[in-house]
């Protein structure tokens, strides 16, 4: 809420600078978030009186006109058509400094002399009012500097009003907690008028139909009012406060609800069939047009103003078009209501509105005080409007409100708070609140919070009051003693800590990308038409199409970090994301989430450097990446098995990661089509994924220690010659069943492909480690075995030693 | 035996005289004044018809000794000075480094594994929650009641009329307590979404809550404890304030600012001019919530707060576009 400090001071006495004052306030709830010196008028712009005006002789948009400055009479040219001989107006000398930076000097317009410039009051920064040269009233002293005139200096506060706190959403609101805070007294303004005529329940009828949706309904009436701008007073202020002038009437509502938090409404009580208002429900579908234009379709959630036929407003939202306060409109009828908080918020959610009033009656208003609002809107209508102010008042209220009665303990509240407040400075500060308070007993107050207090219901909202009041800071630290649980660590945090720092030294960069995705995803990644990819959660109020669904993996995300890079020319990219994925599950309340952990790697191994040539990455480099990672995270006897169904991966060069039986994961190439889909204008990319909920199944996170061998190892190399489809771990296998216990390892040295083997046929060399742990190795022993690994290679795949 | 006294001095002054030389030019001369046509040692020689017959060869295999005595100790020195004066190839250390390959993680996640490590320190345990939420977690039972305007202060993604993307990690507050009695002490790392998206705001980031619930826990406490984790996280000469707020789950509910890390509390455009930054929102847990997980506020008490780990991380290291931290650029990665 923005708030004038000038109108505030009018209701309490600040002794404190505008920064103190702020500080005050951020410090008992109400932050501030701005501070800002308004209306600061230069010097050298005064009150000048305009004795005469005709036109410009070469241009037919401007005018001369003479002007009295106070000291001397001077021609300026003006291009606003609303001066009149006679008028005063603010007027920039020359030596004015304006804002933005501009210098008024004497100048020549179309070859007329300017000595100075008329003002408007946007460019006096005043208002946003351009209409015209700002028109001054006519006791002004002709010469005077305007700052003294109209003395607009001022400071505009921006205060976050807390959703608890409806009561502070008001200029009264806030003078009654700085008046609390400082202990100063709340001045309240004066709502006393002379009432005219016959009473107003004699010319106008209420009916409360729905007397839960509006458990009091009062309204007033003036008679012979005149429509007409309001004063730049007024004007002013609604202006600071960010409200748009339009009549007198009109803004004397809209300034009394930011005085004192009460929405009004004024109706044309002619257009008002039977002269008769009715509080009801809208009936379903009904049509209905507010004041901004807009026709609404309505429906019971809405409770209706209507007059004697038809409906005249939303309640507590928003008016109608139909009865509208015109230029001449004559009789104002003016309503002051409470409309049930929730009724309210309903309405004006299905409604699709969001006002002034409806923010106020949604988070409640003070129910006792309606009335003064009401007065005080007739009394300042009276003064700036005129007309006759008619005999008492409409007032719907069967059921008067009833405060909360609260015990306040002062031993609960000091241990709850950890402070030693001494009963007598509570009782200090709930009375500084307006909050009647009797000693029940030594330890308990009995207290009754004022009934603009909403947010006071219970023990332990005073308990805050005190705090508040008493300063947090005021509060001493303390530290508690946290009991110690003997709850490991969510193993899937150990696993993560450990993956990241694993991946991200093995070259890989972390990234996170937003949960959601495009739907489109599905298609782009080929998944077939039952596949898990296109079970999504979608978002019933989406962003945009492209953040609509959950995601149901982690690559599409990794394709726009990997594109986004590539288009930044960044080729060589090894990227990892850890991160939930969503499938929806139609048999119960929550879809399924699961934790994934993917990568991709792209463009060249590393860049070419002094001491090595770059090369493309390929299948093996994402391998040797899982392979590291599931082995540090103490994962063994990881196979790799060719994939039967494929989706967004190249089926030649891809596979799944499995442990026995269960699939960790998946990794290879992805498919041309789908980089083509994508758009990622790369050679290849290769992702892995993995499924941490299953490489928590499979990991025992135990290390089985082997003893480390005193003797030497035996090392042989072989080199075979095979067919090239005899895939390698084909040929390892039997060099491990064959060698029995004595084998330590054996690791692939070379694969080589050449005409020298035949065109079908590929040579590849194994160095086999043998190692007993009860004694140095025999060479005879060890070439006993490798005749039979030989023996059994060529029996099994047909390969045969190389003798090269 | 003058002369065996004479190569005796010759020897102790030739290995005395050997210690002191610093370079390969005064070795060479040490060669020639010793061991040289000329050289102290085969002058000697060159006397030996002054010498007795009958002690000629036995002064001749002394004068030879000595000289491959001086000879192999020469060679020895030498070579050490070769060694430090000439060595291997002298190297280009100015060269860049053969460096393995290295990754770097996320900003964000390095700054929530510090918040982490520095609240589990403290005593509390990390749990983990869903991210798609029931509204009765995310709302009902923090206090924010259905058609009540508090949930206006959060923009809500729904995915149906009862199913949420969590608009902050405070849910796990219930989903804890309603499994466990107390003591409790937890903190809840996680995404959040809300649905609103500018430029300063993302419609997915990252928060951090805690609880403790025991017996005794005061506001103090709540005081004591985060004025620790701003000290540990940001340095113990920073200030900071607590502010009276509202949050439906807590009461008295307290805002946590500190001060402009950037321009050290003078005021500056990143903080508005108010010298101060918030970066947290805590607060005593509410009694309506004990209502909700059957704990009775008689005899429990205990407080509630959530980080928001973007701003965090803006703050420690004065990024000012959060839009950055998902964007993933790796030159913005490498920073890191
Ligand atoms: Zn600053």
């Amino acid at each position: 809420m923005k708030l004038s400090l000038n109108w505030l001071k009018e209701y309490v006495d600040i002794n404190i600078t505008p920064q103190e004052l702020s500080h005050m306030l951020t410090m008992a709830g109400l932050e501030v978030e701005a501070l800002e010196k308004i209306g600061d008028i230069h010097d050298k712009i005064i009150v000048a009186k305009v004795l005469s005006v005709k036109h410009h002789p070469r241009a037919d948009r401007l005018s001369l006109c003479d002007v009295d400055t106070g000291t001397s009479t001077v021609q300026v040219v003006c291009g606003a058509t609303n001066v009149k001989a006679g008028d005063l107006v603010p007027m920039a000398l020359p030596g004015a400094e304006l804002k933005g930076g501009i210098h008024i000097k004497e100048s020549k317009l179309r070859g007329e002399f300017s000595g100075g410039m008329l003002m408007a009051e946007d460019e006096l920064g005043l208002t946003d009012n351009h209409t015209g040269v700002m028109i001054l009233p006519p006791e002004f002293e002709t010469g005077l500097r305007l700052s003294d005139a109209i003395n607009p200096l001022d400071w505009s506060l921006e205060i976050n009003i807390t959703p608890n706190r409806p009561d502070c959403a008001s200029v009264i609101g806030i003078a009654r907690e700085v008046a609390a805070l400082t202990g100063q007294k709340l001045k309240l303004p004066g709502v006393q008028y002379r009432e005219e005529g016959v009473p107003v329940s004699e010319v106008a009828r209420v009916d409360v139909i729905d007397a839960d949706g509006c458990p009091r309904y009062a309204a007033g009436m003036i008679q012979n009012v005149s429509i007409m701008p309001s004063p730049f007073w007024m004007r002013y202020r609604l202006y600071v406060s960010g409200v748009r002038s339009k009549n007198n009437i009109v803004d004397i509502s809209n300034y009394i609800l930011l005085e004192t938090g009460q929405p009004l409404h004024t109706f044309d009580y002619d257009q008002l069939e039977e002269h008769r208002i009715v509080v009801a429900r809208a009936k379903q579908g009904e049509k209905f047009t507010t004041l901004d234009g807009q026709e609404r379709i309505l429906n019971s959630e809405h409770l209706m103003i209507c007059d004697g036929k038809k409906p005249v407003g939303i309640a507590g939202i928003m008016g109608g078009l139909n009865s509208e306060i015109t230029d001449s409109s004559s009789n104002i009828l003016i309503e002051s209501a409470y409309f049930n908080p929730v009724t309210i918020r309903r309405g004006a959610k299905s409604a699709g509105i969001s006002s002034e009033a409806s923010y106020r009656f949604e988070r409640g208003i003070d129910i006792e005080g309606v009335i003064f609002a009401l007065k005080r809107a007739l009394s300042l209508s009276l003064e700036l409007a005129g007309g006759k102010i008619n005999k008492g008042l409409i007032d719907l209220y069967p059921k008067k409100f009833e405060p909360p009665f609260i015990d306040l303990r002062v031993d609960k509240t000091n241990s709850f708070l950890g402070a030693e407040i001494k009963k007598g400075e509570m009782v200090q500060w709930l009375k500084a609140l307006s909050m009647d308070v009797t000693e029940k007993d030594n330890n308990t107050l009995n207290v009754i919070p004022p009934t603009y207090r909403v947010d006071i219901s219970r023990e332990i909202d005073l308990v805050e009051e005190i705090a508040r009041m008493h300063g947090y800071d005021n509060i001493p630290e303390t530290f508690p003693a946290i009991r110690p649980n003997d709850k490991a660590d969510l193993p899937s945090l150990q696993l993560h800590d450990r993956s990241c720092d694993i991946l991200a030294g093995a070259g890989f960069s972390e990234i996170i990308t937003f949960s959601f995705i495009s739907p489109e995803s599905a298609n782009l990644l080929q998944a077939g038409e039952n596949s898990p990819l296109r079970q999504f959660v979608k978002l019933m109020n989406p962003l945009t199409t492209e953040q609509s669904v959950m995601r149901t993996s982690l690559i599409p995300g990794l394709f726009s970090i990997v594109k986004e890079n590539i288009s930044h020319g960044e080729q060589n990219l090894k990227l990892f994301e850890w991160g939930e994925v969503f499938f929806k599950d139609d048999s119960k309340d929550l879809p399924i989430e699961k934790i994934m952990l993917a990568g991709v790697i792209s463009g060249n191994y590393a860049s070419k450097r002094w001491y090595s040539e770059t090369r493309p990455v390929d299948f093996y480099d994402i391998k040797g990446a899982v392979e590291v990672l599931l082995e540090s995270i103490g994962l063994s006897n990881i196979t790799f098995e060719r994939r039967i169904s494929v989706e967004a991966y190249d089926k030649n060069s891809s596979c799944n990661i499995c442990h026995g039986e269960i699939i960790l994961g998946t990794m290879g190439k992805i498919a041309k089509e789908v980089l083509d889909g994508y758009d990622i204008k790369t050679s290849a990319l290769f992702i892995f994924e993995l499924d941490i909920e299953n490489i928590l199944k499979v990991k025992s996170g135990k290390i089985d220690f082997k003893p480390v061998g005193k003797y030497p190892a035996v090392f042989r190399d072989i080199s075979i010659i095979v067919d090239k489809n005899v895939e390698s771990k084909s040929v390892q296998d039997i060099i491990i069943k064959t060698g029995g216990s004595l084998l330590e390892y054996v690791d692939v040295v070379s694969v080589f492909e050449g005409e020298k083997f035949g065109p079908e046929k590929k040579a590849v060399s194994y160095r086999i480690s043998f190692r007993s742990i009860e004694g140095t190795l025999d060479g005879e022993q060890v070439n006993c075995i490798i005749e039979r690994v030989l023996d059994n290679i060529k029996a099994e795949t047909g390969g045969t030693l190389s003798e090269g | 035996m003058i002369m065996k006294k004479k190569l005796l001095e010759i020897r102790d002054r030739a290995l005395s005289e050997l210690d002191s030389l610093k370079n390969l030019d005064a070795l060479e001369k040490f060669r020639i004044d010793y061991l040289g046509k000329k050289g102290h040692i085969t002058s000697l020689m060159k006397n030996l018809g002054n010498i007795a017959r009958e002690e000629r060869p036995v002064f001749g295999k002394l004068a030879n000794d000595l000289k491959d005595e001086i000879t192999g100790i020469l060679e020895k020195v030498i070579a050490e000075f070769k060694g430090k004066e000439e060595g291997g190839d002298k190297i280009d250390i100015t060269l860049p480094g053969k460096r393995p390959l290295r990754g770097y993680l996320h900003p964000v996640n390095q700054v929530n594994s510090e918040i982490c490590r520095i609240l589990v320190r403290m005593g509390y345990t990390i749990v983990k929650g869903p991210n798609v939420e029931l509204d009765y977690y995310n709302f009902e039972a923090l206090n924010f009641p259905k058609d009540h305007p508090a949930r206006d202060m959060q923009d809500t993604f729904y995915v149906s009329q009862n199913v949420v993307l969590r608009t902050h990690t405070s849910p796990m507050q219930i989903r804890v307590m309603e499994k466990q009695r107390p003591p409790v002490s937890i903190i809840a790392p996680g995404k959040v979404y809300r649905s609103d998206s500018d430029v300063s705001h993302t419609p997915m980031f990252h928060q951090v809550e805690g609880l403790l619930v025991d017996k005794g826990v005061t506001f103090g406490d709540l005081k004591g404890t985060l004025t620790s984790f701003v000290h540990q996280m940001f340095g113990s000469d920073i200030k900071l304030r607590f502010r009276p707020s509202f949050f439906p789950f807590t009461e008295p509910s307290a805002e946590v600012d500190i001060q402009c890390v950037i321009c050290r509390g003078k005021g500056c455009r990143t903080c508005s001019f108010s010298g101060w930054q918030e970066i947290l929102g805590s607060g005593m847990v509410d009694p309506a919530v004990y209502g909700f997980v059957d704990y009775d506020p008689e005899i429990y008490s205990g407080f509630a707060f959530g980080l928001g780990i973007e701003r965090i991380t803006m703050l420690k290291y004065g990024i000012d576009d959060i839009q950055l931290l998902f964007r993933n650029d790796m030159r913005f990665l490498k920073q890191f």
